[in-house]
């Protein structure tokens, strides 16, 4: 595994929800990263650990490859890729995220 | 530029589809996909199922491409 594969294994398994966006919550650089802080807002999301692909190149390109996945954002929780702004959207709607995220802070 | 239609014929030639809508800009697409290959998937599995179908094109041509992945029997129920 390569340093930057590594550093992404690192990251999803030290936190227990990532998201991996263009910009920062409070700046979000892209449409589909600002709704993905959005959802996970509204799913009362307590620690959310971001890291912004656009001030580092290895990661933007690494991220890509770790999930077999071509789009940012990107959510990991519980060290799991869980999907990109389509999948977070449909499973806000669903109410399925709220659910999974009150669940990884049982673990916790 | 890229079209809606070279899309949906990106997606056709690499993915077996039931039923299969693209519509965009140029930069942002929306796609309606509908197949049998989807049964037994999750989510994830189903984009990149999709993503697999347009291979390169996603990483050079496609800036974002936002989907819905049914199965024949989820579209018909509506879903």
């Amino acid at each position: 595994m390569s340093d930057v594969q590594q550093q992404i294994k690192d990251q999803v398994t030290q936190h227990a929800v990532v998201l991996y966006m263009k910009g920062t919550p409070q700046f979000p650089q892209c449409g589909f990263s600002a709704m993905a802080i959005q959802v996970l807002q509204a799913s009362g999301v307590k620690e959310l650990f971001t890291v912004n692909v656009l001030e580092n190149a290895e990661i933007r390109q690494g991220i890509k490859q770790f999930a077999n996945w071509p789009t940012i954002p990107q959510l990991y929780i519980g060290g799991e890729f869980v999907g990109g702004s389509d999948i977070m959207r449909e499973m806000f709607e669903s109410g399925e995220l709220k659910k999974v995220l009150e669940a990884t802070k049982q673990q916790a | 530029m890229v079209t809606a239609d070279s899309v949906k014929q990106g997606i056709a030639a690499g993915l077996e589809c039931e039923h299969l809508e693209v519509a965009g800009d140029g930069e942002h697409f929306q796609a309606l996909i509908v197949s049998r290959l989807f049964e037994g998937r999750n989510r994830v599995q189903r984009h990149q199922l999709v993503y697999q179908a347009l291979g390169d094109r996603m990483r050079e041509e496609i800036h974002a491409l936002s989907m819905r992945t049914v199965t024949p029997q989820e579209w018909q129920a509506g879903g």
